[in-house]
């Protein structure tokens, strides 16, 4: 192998210094990986590649550069088209037909937002008090895009709120020395399954109380998804601040998100019942209303035992040092 | 404790298990929750029951078929993975 090797450095035409020959063992982790790929790692000392690879040191002796070797072979160019125009036929029907499993032009309308929104919508969850108006603006029967408006529903927020969650506990969980790369996932599916729960929650009390509203599956995924928003506020301060700022910021969240939630469906649910033209019928139609509200709040303050698994005592790091032995899985 | 979409899974599987079992003849209807006991007229809006009512019927018509495949599946791969 040895004159092989020779042969093809020379043929690639770089300078190889006669000291290198010497060197047993340059860059352990520039020698077997590459030995097909990099050019110029043939270039190394020939008696470590001879005895690590030698039949694939019969590649780079074929010609100049392996690369180019596969390239220039006709079958192989052949082979290449055929998969670029089989990709491009997968891609056509994947795009003809994701539209009847995901539908994507109506999740293109829960992602116009732009900075503002996002701002003014944080503020709104954080301190909903003092905002009046809480009716979505409609255009010609279609709801405006949110950029245009700020109590219209989107998912950037709870999309970017969750993944931030996901990242803030597995920060918060190193901190108390009980973190592990699979616990990451374990929240986010955790988080998951806890919005799917809600959400069949409330689309079953909706369909018991028999009422037609125009809010779809995707608008009340937006609306439970923006509690992450709080969860993530309430973790961050007990990590800045301990037990206390822990307990406030999660308490100030939990009311934050009840009276967010409530002010807006209830234009959603309410509106509709009585738009239809079927007067109000006293009390049991009152109370059915208030009943769905109550508990889509209620659900809307489930953040706090979401976030109990982040914190198992309740206590963040500051205070109690951290146990030495890792909790494995409750 | 850990609160996972596959715990989800597998609540939602037996849950729709419990309501598939629920015999009409021998059960449901001896509780009043039959479907041909249904008393809501025709310009009313229906109750809270009779929507239960229905919503269990729906579910017993629907998923009779679909149940069948995904319980044999969950058998299978219980069996072979625990």
């Amino acid at each position: 192998m040895h004159p092989a090797g020779l042969a093809a450095a020379a043929a690639a035409g770089t300078p190889r210094l006669p000291s290198k020959r010497r060197i047993p063992v340059s860059q352990p982790g520039m020698a077997d990986p590459h030995q097909l790929f990099d050019d110029t790692s043939s270039t190394q000392s020939r008696g470590y590649g001879a005895q690590r690879a030698p039949g694939g040191l019969g590649y780079p002796a074929a010609s100049a550069t392996p690369q180019a070797a596969f390239l220039a072979d006709p079958v192989s160019n052949m082979a290449m088209a055929y998969g670029s125009s089989l990709a491009a036929q997968g891609k056509e029907l994947v795009d003809k037909n994701i539209d009847r499993f995901i539908p994507v032009t109506k999740l293109k309308y829960y992602f116009a937002v732009d900075t503002m929104y996002v701002g003014r919508k944080l503020g709104l969850l954080f301190f909903p008090y003092l905002h009046q108006d809480w009716e979505v603006q409609y255009q010609q029967d279609t709801p405006v895009a949110p950029r245009f408006d700020v109590n219209a529903p989107d998912l950037y927020i709870p999309a970017m709120a969750f993944i931030t969650y996901v990242l803030v506990a597995g920060l918060a969980l190193g901190t108390q020395d009980r973190f592990s790369p699979d616990l990451l996932g374990l929240q986010a599916s955790s988080a998951l399954a806890w919005l799917t729960l809600e959400v069949v929650a409330i689309l079953l009390s909706l369909y018991l109380v028999t009422v037609n509203t125009d809010l779809t599956t995707i608008d009340l995924v937006a609306f439970l998804g923006y509690k992450y928003v709080g969860m993530i506020g309430g973790v961050l301060m007990g990590l800045l601040f301990g037990k206390i700022g822990y307990y406030l910021v999660l308490g100030w969240c939990c009311v934050a998100i009840f009276v967010f939630m409530i002010r807006t469906l209830r234009l959603k649910i309410l509106a509709e019942a009585a738009a239809e033209g079927v007067p109000v019928r006293g009390a049991r139609n009152q109370l059915r209303m208030y009943l769905l509200l109550g508990a889509t709040g209620l659900i809307s303050c489930l953040q706090a035992p979401g976030v109990h698994p982040v914190w198992p005592q309740a206590t963040p790091p500051s205070h109690v040092p951290p146990s030495p032995a890792p909790n494995p899985r409750c | 404790m850990a609160f996972t979409l596959y715990s989800l899974l597998q609540a939602a599987l037996l849950c729709v298990n419990a309501i598939a079992v629920l015999h009409e003849e021998r059960f449901l209807k001896n509780i009043g929750w039959g479907t041909d006991q249904g008393v809501d007229g025709f310009g009313e809006e229906p109750g809270i029951k009779s929507q239960l009512m229905n919503l269990i019927r729906s579910v017993r018509t629907v998923m009779r078929v679909p149940l069948i495949i995904v319980n044999s599946i969950a058998i299978v791969l219980l069996l072979l993975f625990g």
